[in-house]
């Protein structure tokens, strides 16, 4: 964003001496804010003004990168508010916790259930993204050992959870190359945190007890090191929600360079409902990490599910998969519908179809996820790109007829399509809501 | 889009006719119309012929606060008369106008603070309006610079770039568009914009074609508010269809009619 008058004003000398060149300083601000004039012309800014006046044109939020590799993760450097105003970047890592009091034999349990939490979702891979590795044991020797554990059984980045410096460091000898990320730290031993996380070059997280708190914490740390992702110390949800979106708007409207960084969040609720609707929560509202005790697949799926909708670009229509799809128990006598494969044309249709309860058969073309009229207006919906989809679909191995319906508004392509393909083509309604009249009429 | 309605002012022959004889109903009626037109705030201006502007004034407020809820804009180069009036305003209201002249600055802002009132800041100095956009807008930056000094929040700065006649300053208007662009590049949140609409058409015989253009060109260029004749049905369509373009509004058939019901 760029900078606006008056904060460049207040960053300057006010001797109005005109040896910028420029008749006072208030002037000399409105010149630098319009790009006529450059800082430098002026002889008596301060180095502090200039480092202030030159972050300011920084990302609002760091990016801050966790993990090596195929698993890295990008966090932060978002730069909206509501995603309908540009689109959310960089997806809320889940970093599943393990203790390291497990025996052996659960641990490896664990880290197994754990690599196994993904999903196929319209054609992405959907997993969890990070082990959060808790010294609960309290022992650096036991905490190492863990970690050797884990890092043998999986490739996923960790966040190593200590608030003993030797264990930290124990771990970090063992897990350094992998970029993981430190926790935490404190006010109490921040000095020591940040010189490992700096010998080890690794992010760290600054962990405060409120928002205020976090923010002077990090005014402290950042001149030292800038690597960090901050946790406020909040845990129940509605305190989470209000940091969340305070430390979002400052960062982006503000420009408050001490909350201008990603965060982690914790859900601590012990009922599975509970947590999965905490965590629902921090992904729709800004977290960068969520740590959760979760671990089973029903709880995970959805929070991959929502995860994967929140942070869809709103810009970029949403599209089906271009094949065939079969809507109630079908046969090779069952109809076959055309559409597009925009989101909204196809489970219009689909609803309809379903509805007029005559199994049917719904062929999508790939129109790049454009409705009916704006795929047929711009040249994807045409009769050569229907009746190549017929054939190429594998449609015809299914049924026994060579009959298919298209949408009432391009029954202009009807002859030519039948021309091209050698099927039986039916102009259907209009609207997809004529779909079930129109098919008791035709197929019942 | 801020309205401000700009029918009570004695200028208005009906008005200046009402204030003389201390008749308050079309006074009241004036300001109901107003109202149902879609007004945000309403403009209080005793004309010029009031003897008594500090009595004037508040008379004025007084009455017509006894038929609206809406926010008075008090218009009013006597000092005074506006700090008696901001005394009796029942909702925070607006005080027209603050001239960049440290002396009304010292004493207008704090008022404005004191009673949460909106102040509209003229780009111009007691040596009378600059031409171009620069010098315009050098004296928003000073104004802005004051609002930072005495607190006032920047969204209740109304920086007013001073439209003229086109007719017989027509280099000035292309210079009201581009200064409004650079106030809101002073300040985070920006300061407000507003301008006396109806100025720039003054006799001329175009005035509803020449304010509504202006109006849409100055919107584009991120005018926030405006002085206007709220009873021209045409403007407020014209007004409420360019917010529409903007994205400011989401769409829907019944726009227009929409619009006029916002509040502020």
């Amino acid at each position: 964003m760029a900078l606006t008058g008056l904060d460049i004003f207040k960053q300057l000398p006010k001797k109005n001496c005109k040896e910028c060149g420029v008749a006072t300083c208030m002037a000399f601000a409105m010149s630098i804010a319009s790009g006529k004039a450059a800082l430098e012309s002026c002889p008596y800014v301060s180095e502090e003004a200039k480092e202030i006046l030159g972050a300011a044109g920084a990302p609002p939020i760091r990016l801050v990168k966790v993990g090596v590799g195929e698993k890295a993760l990008a966090l932060g450097d978002e730069t909206v508010i509501f995603r309908h105003d540009k689109t959310f970047f960089h997806p809320t890592a889940f970093a599943v916790s393990v203790d390291d009091t497990l025996s052996a034999d659960l641990l490896a349990a664990k880290i197994a259930k754990i690599n196994d939490l993904k999903v196929e979702r319209v054609g992405q891979e959907l997993s969890v993204n990070l082990i959060a590795v808790v010294n609960a044991s309290h022992d650096s020797a036991k905490y190492k050992d863990t970690i050797e554990k884990v890092t043998s059984q999986t490739d996923f980045p960790l966040v190593l959870i200590s608030n003993n410096i030797a264990a930290l460091e124990a771990a970090l000898s063992v897990v350094s190359a992998n970029r993981p990320l430190i926790y935490a730290a404190t006010a109490d031993n921040y000095e020591q945190v940040i010189g490992l996380a700096k010998s080890y070059n690794c992010p760290v997280v600054v962990k405060g007890n409120n928002l205020a708190d976090t923010a002077a914490l990090v005014e402290k740390v950042a001149p030292l090191y800038k690597e960090l992702v901050i946790d406020t110390g909040s845990r129940t949800t509605s305190q989470v929600l209000a940091d969340q979106t305070q430390i979002r708007r400052l960062s982006i409207k503000k420009k408050f360079r001490p909350l201008g960084y990603p965060t982690i969040t914790f859900t601590t609720s012990d009922d599975p409902r509970e947590e999965v609707i905490q965590a629902g929560v921090y992904i729709a509202k800004f977290a960068s990490i969520i740590v959760v005790k979760a671990d089973e697949k029903s709880q995970i799926l959805p929070l991959l599910t929502w995860r994967q909708n929140v942070y869809t670009d709103p810009q970029k229509p949403i599209a089906v998969e271009a094949k065939i799809y079969e809507i109630g128990a079908v046969t090779p006598d069952s109809p076959v519908y055309i559409c597009t494969n925009f989101a909204l044309t196809y489970f219009a249709v689909e609803g309809e179809v379903s509805g007029s309860k005559i199994p049917g058969y719904i062929l999508p073309v790939d129109t790049d996820g454009t409705s009916i009229l704006t795929s047929w207006a711009s040249g994807k919906f045409t009769a050569d790109s229907i009746a190549e989809f017929l054939e190429s679909s594998g449609i015809k191995s299914k049924i026994n007829h060579t009959t298919c319906v298209i949408p009432g508004h391009t029954a202009v392509l009807s002859g030519k399509l039948k021309e091209k393909s050698g099927w039986n083509v039916l102009v259907g309604p209009e609207e997809a809501a004529g779909i079930p009249a129109f098919a008791k009429a035709h197929f019942l | 889009m801020i309205l401000i309605g700009e029918k009570v002012n004695g200028m208005f022959k009906v008005i200046g006719k009402a204030v003389a004889e201390w008749d308050p109903r079309p006074i009241q009626d004036m300001a109901k119309q107003q109202e149902t037109a879609g007004a945000h705030y309403l403009d209080i201006n005793t004309g010029p012929k009031a003897e008594d502007q500090v009595k004037t004034l508040k008379w004025m407020s007084e009455v017509v606060q006894e038929v609206t809820d809406l926010p008075l804009c008090l218009d009013c180069t006597n000092l005074d008369a506006v700090e008696a009036a901001l005394k009796i305003l029942k909702h925070p209201g607006m005080i027209n106008s603050c001239k960049c002249e440290q002396n009304e600055i010292d004493r207008l802002f704090p008022l404005a603070v004191e009673h949460q009132a909106a102040i509209i800041g003229l780009c111009m100095n007691n040596k009378g309006v600059p031409k171009s956009a620069e010098d315009r807008a050098a004296f928003a930056m000073e104004l802005v610079a004051n609002a930072d000094a005495y607190g006032l929040p920047f969204e209740d700065l109304y920086l007013d770039p001073i439209a003229l006649p086109v007719n017989v300053a027509q280099e000035h208007a292309v210079e009201v568009l581009e200064t409004i662009r650079q106030i809101k590049t002073l300040s985070n949140p920006a300061p407000r914009t507003v301008i006396g609409l109806s100025n720039v058409s003054q006799r001329t015989p175009h005035r509803p074609i020449i304010n509504r253009t202006f109006a849409i060109m100055a919107m584009a260029a991120g005018l926030d508010s405006a002085i206007l004749d709220v009873l021209d049905e045409p403007l407020v369509d014209a007004i409420a269809t360019a917010r529409l373009i903007m994205n400011k509004d989401i769409y829907c058939d019944s726009y227009q009619k929409v619009f006029r019901q916002h509040s502020i």
